[in-house]
């Protein structure tokens, strides 16, 4: 056993430690089908353990690639030099739901979902709803700035940081921010951290607002004709002063393979369906609203639009747009999903040109996404074991993020970089960020040893 | 979402490229909620199936066996996941495999050794699988019966163990009040072969089915009737494949799962049941409810109950949460079928039940235990012995 191996163990127990092959394949891999085996995995349960690790790492210079459940899909978790991974499944716990001022504080690991139904039963609300919220943890999302289709409404993780407990690459612990709902005591240190992919600190425990759960919901799928329409739509609802909490788009080739995988009934005769959702605290108002949505998307091309008659139905719709981007490997082996974003404007032109970049290559290219943010995943299926698809592959990833650039959009909206979007960086931020940024993480790491190799492109 | 029988097997190479690594099987496998170390996740089961198959390891390899050994086979991947990958059909192939390479871990292997030989999981004399008739006020109708409509299989458990001995004997008293016509089968029943399967031995299994197929037809029944979930499930939807047939009624023989008959005899016949008060909660084995596409049947049972409240868990029906005493893991690694079996008792406890129902025997104690050993008032049964409960005056 190695040196740092035994101290890892000597410093956090020798159960949290997990170096065998079986274990470092088990690690290896996250949402994406690209894996690299680290040489060990610590399970700590506290920030001082987290603490110890980093501590170790920095002494033996070795990387340390903190995950929650790896279910990203930008290859933000994955050891790509190898070292340790630091899991922070087990720091699980709800520490505190404070009704009186609508926080919750919760240990890094703490599946999303898992945090929402708790603080549901109290009549309280997080909306931050990435698709993966039954599979993802709560470090994961602020660490990725995840959003999901509420964030049309409702912002996006970051929107809803308070406070962070980080572990430095020195080991140092650290806390930002708190309960307070104001607070501009130096410089805005949680954002620092949001969106950081592990790179900058390991983000151990947060305080998150919550707001009131909103009562009543109603759901809407509307059929269109051609995706265009669906965009014109988009556009007509958003600037009349709706303000719908999901609009939801999906092509056909994602309604196919939705529909072979949960047997709904989608219509398979329609270019685009979008799923919109109106919520609130008045009944009335929410129906009024989601009727003045549909009669807005009647006008501007649909050709049918379907309000969910209950409950039941509602869910089904949601856990079929969950669904969608695991389901398309009902068609093909792999799958590459894009998380670009263009203004919102510009959502029927990006799809068109991603459409005719598929049509070149002779690759399907499945467009779907949270139209009302113009934030799109459109996901490349192919055979990673044909290499001439491969090769085709690499291409049409370049070919579609420079849409987004072209557009004035950018890479991604709510996966991160990881590696996957990293020879693409400094084509979306020009020198001068990446210079900054760099310099940035210079300071806060300066041994190159919090998740290298990811986010920022090395000078 | 997906079926319980699928028409296109796939090898486990195949459904293994066709896990996109999602994550979304481990939001529902009970062991890997337990243990939230990758390693015990369906996911990583099948990231090692490809590692493999990449030669990033051996079969041979340490752990690699145990892997795919420390599972409950509950079947919840398999139900969830979006990508349609059959997890149980990886796991089968590959314990399949494991199994012909003499990988088999000690415990499993020693059981299989003992079915082989006695012809129960118990290793006793298999004539002794009537004792528990022994202790009923009068005795069964169908013991000795030589030819019936029904054939009771009451499979091992039931019959070795008397902690479950309470489950043949309130079916039979329930038969014997409604004037069912049911034969015994005794000495020439035979473990059902489900263990064997399970752990990649189908091939040893096959003398076994054969054999029970020809005892329950030499009885002349056109019906089977199970309680226990595995041997129905098994009997159901592998021993066709095995007999080389489509369907078991292409022998002749229709296969029911007890609360099947039961849910039939009680709508339609004339026992009269009196009133139980009570907030009911019923648990979904894996084996019947998820795997074996009996869900609604004990359901239809209990509304036949007067007074008798149903509270669904959080997880129920399609996606009931094992009890901990699936896929032989009880006898490999107890402590974590300890505690699935403890989650799953707090979720009867979190909606109020004072009664958790369930429809195996293995179910029954296994939550009984996490009942007791958490100290919940929760008492557990099996749903014949709450059918028989409320038969009586």
């Amino acid at each position: 056993m190695t040196e740092w191996i035994q101290a890892l163990e000597e410093a956090i127990g020798a159960d949290k430690v997990l170096s065998s092959p079986i274990d470092l394949i088990a690690y290896s891999f996250d949402g994406t089908f690209e894996q690299h085996v680290p040489d060990a995995a610590v399970l700590p349960v506290t920030a001082e353990e987290v603490s110890a690790v980093v501590r170790i790492a920095s002494q033996y210079d070795i990387p340390i690639v903190p995950r929650g459940m790896a279910s990203g899909l930008a290859g933000g978790s994955i050891p790509t030099r190898g070292g340790i991974v630091l899991s922070l499944t087990r720091m699980n716990h709800i520490l505190e739901i404070d009704e009186e001022n609508m926080t919750a504080t919760v240990e890094a690991g703490v599946v999303t979902a898992n945090l929402q139904a708790e603080v549901e039963k109290l009549g309280l609300f997080y909306p931050p709803d990435p698709s993966s919220i039954k599979q993802s943890t709560i470090g994961g999302n602020v660490a990725c700035n995840a959003g999901g289709p509420r964030c049309l409404k409702y912002g996006v993780t970051s929107n809803y940081v308070l406070g962070l407990t980080v572990v430095l690459a020195d080991g140092r612990i650290v806390r930002t921010g708190g309960k307070a709902i104001k607070y501009v005591t130096g410089f805005n240190m949680n954002q620092f951290f949001v969106g950081s992919e592990g790179a900058l600190g390991i983000i151990t425990e947060v305080i998150l607002r919550l707001i009131c759960k909103p009562p009543y919901a109603r759901t809407a799928l509307v059929h269109f004709p051609t995706l265009h329409d669906a965009g014109e739509s988009v556009h007509a609802v958003l600037t009349r002063g709706l303000v719908p909490a999901a609009m939801e788009l999906l092509d056909e080739t994602a309604i196919e393979c939705i529909e072979e995988a949960m047997h709904l009934g989608l219509p398979l005769d329609v270019a685009a369906l979008m799923v919109i959702e109106s919520d609130g605290a008045d009944k009335e108002s929410v129906q009024r609203e989601i009727d003045a949505i549909a009669d807005i998307c009647l006008q501007t091309g649909a050709s049918r639009v379907d309000v969910a008659r209950d409950e039941e139905r509602r869910a089904e719709l949601w856990r079929a747009r969950r669904s969608i981007s695991p389901s398309l490997a009902r068609k093909a082996p792999n799958k590459l999903g894009e998380d670009i974003t263009v203004p919102r404007s510009a959502i029927p032109e990006a799809i068109h040109r991603i459409k005719a970049i598929s049509a070149h290559y002779g690759l399907p290219i499945v467009v779907f996404g949270h139209a009302g943010d113009g934030n799109l995943h459109p996901n490349i299926l192919f055979d990673r074991r044909d290499s001439v698809q491969w090769e085709k592959v690499e291409h049409i990833v370049g070919e579609i993020f420079q849409v987004a650039l072209d557009l004035g959009g950018t890479l991604s909206g709510e996966h991160g970089i990881g590696t996957f979007k990293l020879p693409y960086m400094r084509d979306a931020l020009g020198p001068a960020s990446i210079n900054i940024q760099w310099r940035v993480k210079q300071a806060m790491d300066p041994q190159n040893i919090l998740n290298p190799g990811k986010v920022l492109p090395e000078p | 979402m997906n079926e319980p029988t699928r028409e296109l097997q796939r090898s486990a190479e195949e459904e293994a490229l066709h896990c996109v690594r999602c994550g979304l099987c481990l939001s529902v496998c009970p062991g890997y909620r337990e243990s939230l170390r990758e390693t015990d996740s369906p996911r990583a089961r099948v990231a090692l199936v490809r590692a493999l198959r990449e030669g990033l390891l051996e079969a041979s390899t340490d752990g690699y066996s145990e892997a795919f050994f420390r599972c409950l086979l509950c079947g919840a991947c398999t139900f969830v996941c979006p990508s349609g990958v059959a997890v149980d059909r990886i796991l089968e192939l590959s314990r399949g495999e494991l199994a012909s390479q003499g990988l088999l871990p000690e415990a499993l292997s020693n059981l299989n050794d003992r079915i082989a030989q006695y012809r129960n999981i118990s290793a006793e004399k298999n004539e002794g699988r009537l004792i528990w008739a022994d202790n009923l006020p009068t005795l069964p109708t169908g013991l000795g019966k030589k030819r019936a409509e029904v054939a009771y299989f009451v499979g091992c458990v039931s019959s070795f163990f008397p902690r479950s001995y309470k489950v043949p004997q309130a079916l039979v008293q329930i038969f014997d009040r409604a004037d069912v016509d049911y034969a015994l089968l005794g000495g020439t029943e035979w473990c059902c072969g489900y263990p064997m399967f399970i752990d990649g031995e189908l091939d040893r299994a096959r003398e076994l089915i054969q054999h029970n197929v020809n005892a329950v037809q030499a009885t002349g029944v056109k019906k089977v009737v199970m309680t226990c979930p595995s041997c129905f499930h098994f009997w159901k939807h592998s021993y066709p494949a095995a007999l080389g047939v489509e369907k078991m009624e292409d022998l002749g023989l229709e296969i029911q799962h007890a609360t099947e008959f039961l849910a039939d005899l009680l709508e339609t016949g004339d026992l009269k049941l009196r009133k139980v008060r009570e907030n009911v909660t019923y648990h979904d084995p894996c084996d019947l409810g998820r795997k074996g596409g009996v869900i609604e049947a004990p359901r239809r049972v209990l509304a036949q109950i007067p007074g008798l409240r149903l509270i669904e868990m959080a997880e129920n029906r399609d996606s009931s949460h094992c009890c901990g005493g699936g896929g032989n893991l009880e006898s490999f690694v107890p402590e974590v079928s300890k505690s699935v079996a403890r989650n799953r008792i707090h979720q009867a406890a979190d909606v109020g039940a004072g009664t958790l129902v369930s429809a195996c025997q293995q179910c029954e104690r296994t939550l009984a235990n996490a009942a007791r050993a958490e100290r919940l008032r929760i008492r557990v049964k099996d749903i014949t012995e709450l059918v028989l409960e409320a038969l009586e005056e």
